[in-house]
Parts: structure tokens; sequence; C-alpha cells
């Protein structure tokens, strides 16, 4: 008889108790608004709070038009440099991972000084700030979006399909937007929900640009209210590990693509 | 006029010289074979053919027009990959008609010539699958079928067939050659299997080292190879070494045994050590009495192939192979048995290279 992996379990079990109880906390905290008795009051009080909207449909539009950027950015990049220049690979991988290393605080303060004054005055007007704010969230993408579409390059060897495309007759653009796009899509995807998961809850870059993002308001709940910024995170984490669950489920759809693109 | 001609065409990557003075001359319809071992530049030609790979020199010409440095989709060559290269995100008769659509076709056009298509290569009911619901073999035919939608003026095939098993390769290959034939194009194919480049082609290019061996009918590449590497890589091969006994006479001896040759011998004298090659199956067991080339041999091992059994013997210091068509009523003789071996002197050829 096999014996019980009595040791594995163990461990199974204290990593999820170290990743779930202080989330348990959370969520116990968020519902404990009335006294003595378990409700969604705190929810509800930041769901009636217009900022609340103004603020997440604020930071849902600008997460959209980074989605856009970063996809017309990285998708042709990444799909060039696997095709023409694949020995400079290591570099844009480089570059794409420097926001790790420059902190959000420094990008910021490089767009302010550069942005804030002639010729580009761009933090002079609501449109040239939220200029300014897609292209440091696009930043902020790159090694997410570029992983992904990277990975997802790696698995349709798109150097046969391009000669098969170009033999076919077709030119670069009908190339990328008929047999490379296509065939990227849940890798964009899964690239386009992690960049959306961090645009939702981006907070050095919104406020120091002074733009009505949802990431600031967050802060300002948390430190103003004891339950609501509880609550608060709860449906932040809920939505990331939604956009997490879109990935994989679409992974999983795709013919010829069974592995989610990004995680292998 | 050639209706596909390489003049002088060379490629170098680097200090990598990957083909040099390739000249080839096709007529319109004919089906030539690239035949060679990996890196030998048979793939690097194909593909300067097809514009993927610029010539370092050379010009290349299809139906008369100078197409060196034609970017691909401007050639009008119809390419087969070996990894089928299907696009995953269409289905089979999207596949065929992706050309006719990038080429503007009316979609009725379209529509009528993506069914002629399914039915050349018998697969009409397979039209809505996509790739990865179809057989390698499959795949491969809805390849071709793609690459011959577009009606190019020249067909390329890189090593179309050496993903699949042995039994959908001899079908796949007889049914290629069948298109071709009915649609006459002209035809470049790749390939590292003799087998198949015999098979197929009209002429095979035998190529080592990025330069051309021999060019010939694949009845002249087997029985007459004109450098040592076509004759060793063509077929299986004996290599015997060779005394000159008389050049007037082509006379020669192995391990003291005479034989002659039908080869004029030339550039040698009475005495010069020299390689000869015979081919497996032009060497029989001696029936009765001496022949012309008769030699005392001992058996080493015998392997059954099936349809043919081979027959390992030695004299001296020569070791070679014989095969003979299984007769399940011949008794073979016994490992270690001494035996008298024939083989005409027109089978015996004396190496260039020797």
């Amino acid at each position: 008889m096999k014996k019980f992996p009595f040791w594995a379990w163990f461990w199974v079990v204290l990593g999820v108790l170290y990743l779930f109880l202080p989330l348990y906390g959370t969520l116990d905290f968020s519902l404990r608004m009335v006294r003595d008795q378990l409700s969604f009051a705190a929810y509800e009080v930041v769901l009636r709070d217009p900022k609340f909207a103004a603020t997440f449909s604020y930071s849902f539009i600008m997460a959209l038009w980074t989605i856009l950027a970063s996809t017309l950015l990285i998708v042709p990049t990444a799909y060039w440099v696997h095709l023409k220049l694949p020995q400079l690979r290591p570099l844009v991988e480089l570059v794409t991972l420097l926001v790790f290393v420059v902190p959000a605080i420094v990008l910021v303060f490089g767009l302010l000084r550069i942005y804030s004054r002639p010729p580009l005055a761009l933090t002079n007007s609501d449109l040239g700030a939220d200029i300014l704010l897609v292209a440091g969230y696009v930043c902020l993408s790159f090694p997410y979006m570029y992983r992904a579409v990277d990975t997802g390059l790696r698995a349709i060897d798109v150097r046969t399909l391009t000669e098969a495309a170009q033999s076919l007759g077709a030119n670069w653009l009908t190339i990328l937007l008929r047999v490379v796009l296509p065939n990227l899509r849940v890798a964009v995807l899964s690239g386009a929900f992690l960049t959306f998961a961090i645009v939702i809850g981006e907070y050095t870059l919104s406020v120091y640009l002074a733009r009505p993002a949802f990431g600031p308001y967050m802060q300002l709940l948390g430190r103003t209210r004891a339950y609501e910024p509880a609550a608060l995170a709860i449906m932040s984490l809920t939505l990331t590990w939604t956009c997490v669950g879109i990935i994989q489920l679409l992974g999983r759809g795709v013919p010829g693509q069974g592995q989610l693109a990004g995680t292998r | 006029m050639a209706f596909l001609e390489l003049d002088n065409v060379s490629k170098s990557f680097g200090q990598v010289e990957a083909v040099q003075n390739f000249n080839l001359q096709a007529e319109r319809g004919e089906f030539v074979s690239f035949l060679g071992p990996s890196g030998c530049g048979k793939t690097t030609t194909l593909r300067m053919i097809a514009g993927f790979e610029l010539p370092t020199a050379g010009t290349i010409l299809i139906s008369g027009n100078d197409v060196t440095f034609k970017p691909p989709q401007k050639r009008n060559t119809g390419m087969v990959f070996q990894a089928y290269a299907l696009f995953p995100n269409m289905t089979v008769a999207d596949n065929i008609g992706f050309g006719l659509k990038v080429a503007k076709k009316p979609s009725a056009e379209i529509k009528k010539r993506v069914a002629e298509m399914l039915a050349l290569i018998k697969m009409e009911k397979f039209g809505d699958r996509y790739p990865y619901q179809l057989s390698g073999g499959q795949q491969q035919r809805v390849a071709l079928a793609r690459a011959i939608a577009i009606q190019p003026q020249v067909l390329l095939l890189d090593e179309p067939l050496s993903a699949l098993d042995a039994k959908i390769r001899v079908a796949l290959r007889q049914e290629i050659r069948a298109i071709q034939r009915e649609l006459g194009i002209t035809t470049v194919y790749v390939t590292h299997d003799q087998e198949e480049a015999l098979s197929l082609s009209d002429r095979v290019v035998v190529m080592n080292n990025g330069c051309i061996e021999q060019v010939g009918t694949p009845f002249e590449i087997y029985n007459f190879p004109q450098t040592e590497f076509t004759a060793q890589f063509v077929g299986t091969l004996n290599r015997i070494g060779a005394t000159v006994r008389d050049v007037a006479n082509g006379e020669l001896l192995i391990d003291s045994q005479r034989i002659v040759t039908a080869q004029k011998l030339e550039g040698v004298s009475n005495g010069t050590a020299v390689t000869l090659s015979i081919r497996p199956e032009r060497i029989s067991f001696a029936a009765d009495g001496r022949k012309p080339n008769g030699l005392n041999v001992r058996v080493e091992n015998i392997t059954f192939l099936g349809s043919i059994v081979r027959v390992q013997v030695r004299a001296g210091d020569n070791v070679f192979l014989m095969d003979t068509f299984n007769n399940p009523f011949l008794k073979l003789p016994d490992i270690g048995d001494v035996v008298e071996i024939t083989f005409s002197k027109e089978a015996v050829l004396v190496l260039k290279h020797a």
C-alpha cells in the first residue's frame, strides 16, 4: 500500500494557510461594519460612493488605452525581433524588464520634468496628462505584455508561417493582421488582462500626475475609513483573480494552443 | 530557353560558402530534385529561388524574367514546407484560398478554385476543418493544394515528406508526382532521401558542400555515378581496394584474384592501387564454372531483408555486400563457407577519385 505523503501535504497546507489566512482576515473584517453581525454594509457604502464609479471608470478607460497602445507597440516589435533580429532578443527583454529596476516614482518624475515645460507641456491639460499616464502605464506593462507575446510567437513557428504567407503573395501588413495577430490572440489577451490588473490598482503614476484614478481613491479611502478599504481590497482582488481566470479559460479554448501563453 | 534558370548562383553566410557556382536549367513542367546530405546547400538554393534568401552572386531567371532580387511575394512561386506551415487560425478551405484572397480574386472564383483543389487532393469533406484536426499527411496535402491554388510558375517543395511515417510518405510522393504531371508545373524538390529523389524526379541534382556533384536522370545518377560522393551517397555501394594488373586489358587484382573491368583505365599504370565500386545487386553466386569475373570469398554474415537477402563476404582485407532475391527454394551458404561470386565486367567501376 502506498504511504500517505504526510510531509508533502504538510507543506501544501502550510502554504495555503500562509496565503489565505490574511485574505480571510481582510474578508472577515470587511463584513463586520455592523456591530455583532456579518453584512455587506461596507461594500454598499463603497459602491454607493460616486467617486468609486468615477475613479473606477476612469482607470478602466485608461487601461483600455494602455492595452491598445502596448499591443500596437509590442506585437510588431516582438514579431520583427523574432523574424529579423533574433540576436537582439536578450537586449529587448532587458529593456522590457527595466521597470522592475527603475521605480515608478523615478519614472513619473522623469515624465514630469520633460513634459511639464515647452515644447511638450503635456501636464498643462487633462488630455496631455492622460497621454502621459497611458505612456507610463505602457512602460509598466512592458514585462507582462512582451513576455506573453514573446511566448506566443515561440509557440507558432512564426518564421515559417511568414514565409508561407509571403510565397502566397501576402505583404507585411496582411501577414501581421491575418496570420500573426490571430494566432497570438491568447498571448495578447493574457498580456492585456495582466496589464488591466496592474493599471486598475496603480497608484504612484496617477497620484503624481494628479489623475482621478482608482489607485489613489483606494489609498484615500484607506486613510479615512476603517471597513471600506478592506471591502475595496477584496473587490480589487476578486477583479484581478477574475482576469487571471479568464486568461486560463481563453488558453484552454483555442485550438492548438493548449497552454496559456505567458505562463509556459 | 529554359523555364527556370540558375546561373552561377552563390550564397555565403559570413565566412561560410553555403552554395558555390550553382548552375541549373530546368524546362517547363520538369521535376527536378536537389539531393544531398544535411548542410550541402540544397535548401539554401531552394530558398534563393523562393526569394527568402538573396544570392551573393549569380542570377535566377523564371520564364526569362530576372527575379534574383524580387521579394518572395512577387515571384509567383508556390512553396511547401517540411513543417506544413498551415495557418492554425484558418480552416482548410481558408488556407487553400488564402493566396487567392490576397490576390483579391472574386469570391465566386475563390470558392470554385478551393473546391477544385479539395477535389484534387481528395479532401472534399475536410474544407471546414482546422489544421489541428488533420493528420500529418492530410496537412501536407492541404499545404500542397494551397501552394498550387495560386497557379504558381514554379512549385518548390522543401523536404515535404520528412515528418511523415514511411507508408504515408510513399503514398503521398506518388500523389505529388501525379498532381505535378497533371498540372505540368515546373517543380523543384529538396530531399536527403535518395529513394524519394530517384522515384519522383525527371532529373536529380546531387549536391555536396555547396557544390553540384552530378546532374542527371535517376537512371544515370544510380548506374553511372561520376564522382565518388555520388556513388557513395546514392544507393549502397561496395568500395573495394584493388591493384591494376594490365592497363591495356582492364585487368585488376583483388586479393590476388584476377578480375576485369569494361571501363577504360586512364591515368594509372600497372601496379597502381585503385578503389573499385560495385553495387551489391550486381553481384551473384556463381552457379557453375568460372565466369569472366569470379571471386572466391568467405561468407561472414547473412541478413534477411524480406524481398532480398544481404550477404556480407570477405576477400582478403576487403569486406563487401551482395544482394540476392529472396528465393525460399534456394539453399543459401552457411556463415564461414567459401563460395564463388561473380559479376559482369560492366559492373566494376573504377572511381574517379580513387
